[in-house]
């Protein structure tokens, strides 16, 4: 479903040239749930967001669903970014003046689908993700585990087969990050493909399967666990 | 576009704007002086072809002439007087003479029951009121065919003479003296702007049939005849060819231009129309730079709304929106800004033009409030303004949006 061959990233900033992905190759297959860890600055978001078709590698090719992503235009990553993938940041980067119904409703919205399909939509995910008393509520009334669901809700909205989570539980508390880790696993369940940055074993516990960057490039450890 | 997102956008535009007032202001008054400027300049050029149109605005008038060079041994520098039977010749040699009239005129004592006054008294024929725009106010008329052909002691007057001699009663039907001689009075003249002249304004003069002053005031030559040709586009051929039969006459070049005078209306209108024209559509330019000094301001407003969204932008491309998703927004923001200005700024102008054109305008002395106070909008300034406007909105709006669109979502998304 997805694979990496040879990807190399390369941030130009001035003169200074640095490398944040070496040579990566990666397979992962369909329904999987890998976790990624690493310390910190060695490529691990740059990784997520070469998948999520955020940002474009240096070299190397990658293959999404069997199709080259080299040379889309900006609008066509865009409905890969919007049909393919969600995303689920550490963050959680909600839009501040939207509520949590129109967050959710959001990439619907950047695809066309009809006013009826988008509002049972959103209703299903507020209720899968527990927060339907909170539809009208903006973020900053909700508490960061709140918040975070939200972002899922939203990273569903489309029915994407990836899930891509970078550091979803990085601020949250363990309680919240478990309720989290909980929907995932039910996702995971139902048939998705989920990939997640973390740097918490106990976190990437949940996960198949880990593997481990390291300035860049891989150490190939992943076994299942 | 979807509703929702323009209901979202709409949200993100009221609680997240920078501080517009003063871009608005700015907006309204670049609005504002543009439509002033257009409508005070269409109604400084309508009040000047009104006045021009005055004294006529279709007519050539034939005066009397000195030549300017010798012609066929004859010297130069002789007096050309014109008389009354060129009206005939030129009549019978130049097609396309849709009216013609002699004027001839003296000074004379006027009175009516004791007040006295001493005005020019013109002889003319019928005709004459169409070609230099003399309306009777209601109740009266000008000299008719029968008054002609009968030289009835009729008088046609200026407004100021009804004024000076009758005072606040109707002179119509009352009687003038003109030299002790009784005239009866058959019409007054409606107050016109009139900005060019000879001898004096019309508003000064009494009329009457060129018969009959021949009768009261005996001259040898004819002071003035008047011409409209059947088509204004022909003003100056009618004059080539009124010199030309008359040269071949009283034996002048025909292209001695002092022989004979013209003072061709036509000619004339054009070129003032052209001239008023001029300074409307400079002061429309001076307008729309006040404009485009707002739509500046709005320009860096938007880049700085840009910078201040970037996240908000990279989140929404992480979501998937398209290029034209973001430009939209930001072009949105740049027209409401805009919208909103321009609405104040239009509503004051019009009230202002309305307000302007409430201030009553005298024609007596064609001074310059009636240049000044009239005010006007019509269609087509209307749709300058909206021209402009929607041009100053689309390269205000577009280079801030396009930026916005073209931002790497990543880099978008790591702003602080
Ligand atoms: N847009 C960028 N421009 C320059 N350097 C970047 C950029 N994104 C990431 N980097 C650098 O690349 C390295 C890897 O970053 P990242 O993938 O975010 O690491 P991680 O998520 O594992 O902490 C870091 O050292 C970071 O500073
Ligand atoms: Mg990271």
């Amino acid at each position: 479903m997805i694979e990496f061959r040879n990807i190399s990233k390369v941030y130009k900033m001035g003169e200074v040239e640095f490398v944040a992905l070496k040579g990566v190759f990666i397979t992962v297959r369909q329904g999987e749930f890998l976790s990624i860890m690493g310390p910190s600055g060695s490529g691990k978001s740059t990784l997520m967001n070469i998948i999520g078709c955020l940002d474009t590698p240096t070299e190397g090719f990658y293959y999404l669903e069997g199709e080259n992503v080299a040379g889309l235009t900006f609008d066509q990553l865009s409905t890969i970014r919007n049909r393919k993938v969600g995303f689920v940041f550490q963050n959680f980067n909600l839009l501040p003046y939207a509520t949590a119904y129109e967050n959710i409703e959001l990439p619907m919205l950047f695809n066309g689908k009809k006013a009826g399909a988008r509002r049972q939509r959103v209703s299903e995910l507020l209720e899968m993700v527990g927060l339907s008393p909170w539809a009208r509520h903006r973020p900053t009334e909700m508490s960061g585990g709140q918040q975070q669901r939200v972002a899922i809700a939203r990273a569903l909205a489309m029915d994407p087969p990836i899930i891509l989570a970078d550091e979803p539980t990085g601020n949250l508390d363990s309680k919240s990050g478990h309720e989290i880790m909980e929907i995932f696993s039910r996702l995971w369940k139902g048939g998705r493909t989920i990939l997640m940055v973390t740097h918490d074993p106990a976190i990437a516990a949940f996960s198949q399967s880990t593997i481990r960057l390291l300035d860049g490039a891989v150490q190939q450890d992943g076994a299942a666990t | 576009m979807r509703m929702q997102l323009l209901h979202l956008y709409w949200n993100e535009f009221r609680k997240r704007r920078k501080k517009t007032s003063l871009i608005t202001f700015a907006i309204a008054w670049g609005a504002l002086s543009l439509l002033l400027l257009m409508s005070f300049g269409r109604g400084l050029s309508n009040a000047g072809s009104v006045s021009f149109k005055g004294l006529g605005s279709t007519m050539i008038m034939v005066t009397r002439g000195q030549t300017s060079k010798p012609f066929q041994g004859l010297p130069r520098a002789r007096r050309i007087h014109i008389h009354m039977e060129d009206l005939e010749l030129l009549k019978r040699q130049i097609p396309g003479i849709a009216l013609i009239s002699p004027e001839a005129n003296n000074s004379h004592d006027l009175s009516y029951r004791g007040k006295e006054s001493n005005r020019s008294v013109n002889g003319v024929y019928p005709c004459f009121a169409e070609m230099r725009s003399q309306i009777p106010e209601a109740g009266g008329r000008f000299i008719n065919d029968l008054d002609q052909e009968k030289a009835r002691r009729v008088a046609f007057i200026g407004w100021s003479v009804a004024r000076e001699l009758f005072g606040d009663t109707d002179p119509v039907g009352k009687e003038l003296r003109i030299e002790q001689t009784p005239f009866t009075v058959i019409g007054v003249m409606k107050k016109k702007q009139q900005s060019s002249m000879y001898q004096g304004p019309d508003s000064e003069t009494v009329y009457i049939p060129f018969s009959t002053f021949c009768q009261i005031d005996f001259q040898r030559f004819l002071d003035r005849i008047h011409i409209r040709p059947a088509h204004p586009g022909d003003a100056l051929f009618m004059e080539n060819q009124v010199r030309r039969v008359l040269g071949r006459k009283y034996r002048f070049a025909d292209d001695d231009a002092n022989a004979v005078n013209f003072w061709n209306t036509i000619r004339d209108y054009e070129t003032g129309a052209k001239i008023f024209k001029g300074i409307e559509m400079f002061l429309s330019v001076i307008g729309a730079l006040t404009l485009l000094i707002g739509a500046v301001g709005v320009t860096n407003l938007m880049y700085a709304v840009v910078k201040e969204r970037t996240r908000e932008i990279g989140i929404k491309m992480a979501l998937g929106a398209r290029r034209r998703h973001i430009v939209m927004q930001f072009f949105l923001e740049t027209f409401a800004i805009f919208f909103k200005g321009t609405l104040w700024g239009a509503l004051i102008a019009f009230n202002i033009v309305s307000l302007v054109n409430l201030v009553p305008v005298g024609y007596d002395d064609f001074g310059i409030e009636a240049y000044l106070l009239r005010p006007i909008f019509s269609f087509d300034i209307l749709i300058v303004f909206l021209v402009v406007l929607f041009v100053l909105v689309f390269i205000s709006g577009i280079f801030p949006a396009l930026r916005a669109s073209r931002q790497n979502p990543i880099e978008a998304l790591r702003y602080e």
